[in-house]
């Protein structure tokens, strides 16, 4: 997934011309974002459905509120991306509030019970890996799936996904490795099935 | 990835790399629903709401009318009495160098030498005793001694004002 270019000013440009009311200048920004957010959007629900309401309520916002975006604190793309999030963690609900001390410092422990096991996105995904790992990432404690959906599967930097996560960029780095280290973990069946086959 | 604690093998870091690259490139064929019209007309009837005032709005012009009033005080402020022997304000640099002397002593009422154009300063030598002549206080004892000192001239050669080296 490749996030739009980091050159502010262009976008800059355009989201001043949006605040004084161009209409094309909103239109060419979303189209700049959509995908990026309907992606990431995906990635949290898991639907389609979901997925495109959250695109909506996200440029909805976008273009009600677009003195939230302070571009000294980072990218367009990743402020859109913290609204997406936001929105798409409210839809999911609670089950994403498991953040709790004691669970996260129990990294071996995994909840089946967060797993997604038949989603549209299953559906979508053809290839095979991708499923695999897709599931692998909806499998992931909220917390260690966050950060991986920001910073690996969206692009975002260390800073902007301590930025939208509310965490220091330490805690970033740390959750980071984690979800890779168990990302690693939950995918190693997958790969000795492969090597039986062979 | 990089970051600076991996719990994963450098190959097992590049395998899962691999694998979510596939998920990337599966996840880049996926493009959103078109609703752009939706969101135009949305746009169109939408004011965005007005940027509220940053929180510390006032304190850019808090600080400009207190730069003002310190200047005004600071150019306002009462001049010293010109018919006392006073000192003025001594130069940013010295002939002597560096080291700061102290400051001059007027010798002409302080408009006067205000009003002065062409003034000059000339490091010299004099007797003690001429300082007698200027109404400063002079120790018979060293009124023969020279003593080092830096005079302000006016452009016609008159002494202005003087300050002692030593």
């Amino acid at each position: 997934m490749t996030m739009p270019p980091k050159d502010l000013q262009p976008e800059l440009a355009l989201l001043a011309r949006m605040k004084k009311g161009d209409e094309d200048a909103f239109a060419e920004l979303y189209r700049r974002h959509r995908d990026a957010v309907y992606r990431l959007a995906m990635l949290y629900s898991g639907s389609t459905a979901h997925a495109a309401d959250v695109t909506q309520e996200t440029f909805v916002h976008f273009m009600t509120q677009p003195h939230q975006y302070d571009p000294l604190r980072g990218t367009l793309a990743a402020w859109l991306c913290g609204i997406a999030r936001n929105l798409a963690r409210k839809a999911v609900g609670g089950r994403e509030d498991a953040t709790d001390p004691e669970v996260m410092a129990d990294d071996t422990s995994l909840h089946e019970s967060h797993i997604d096991r038949d989603t549209p996105l299953d559906r979508i995904l053809k290839g095979e890996v991708a499923e695999q790992v897709r599931r692998a990432v909806a499998g992931l404690k909220p917390h260690y799936r966050d950060i991986l959906i920001l910073c690996e599967l969206s692009e975002l930097s260390y800073a902007e996904a301590a930025q939208v996560a509310g965490i220091d960029i330490g805690t970033v780095r740390s959750r980071l490795s984690r979800a890779r280290a168990q990302l690693a973990q939950r995918l190693a069946p997958h790969d000795l099935g492969a090597k039986e086959a062979v | 990835m990089t970051t600076e604690q991996s719990f994963l093998e450098p190959g097992q870091n590049t395998l899962l790399d691999l694998k979510l690259d596939e998920l990337k490139r599966e996840l880049s064929d996926m493009h959103a629903p078109d609703m752009e019209a939706a969101l135009r007309a949305r746009f169109r009837n939408t004011k965005p709401d007005a940027q509220p005032r940053p929180r510390l709005w006032w304190m850019p012009p808090l600080a400009l009318a207190a730069t003002i009033a310190m200047m005004s005080w600071v150019i306002r402020g009462p001049m010293p009495d010109a018919t006392s022997l006073v000192s003025l304000a001594p130069p940013t640099t010295t002939i002597e160098g560096d080291r700061d002397p102290g400051p001059f002593l007027a010798l002409q009422p302080l408009d006067r030498i205000a009003s002065e154009s062409g003034t000059r300063v000339v490091a010299t030598e004099f007797p003690r005793a001429l300082l007698a002549d200027w109404g400063l206080p002079v120790s018979p004892d060293r009124a023969g001694e020279p003593v080092r000192a830096e005079m302000l001239y006016s452009a016609d050669g008159e002494p202005l004002a003087v300050r002692l080296l030593n």
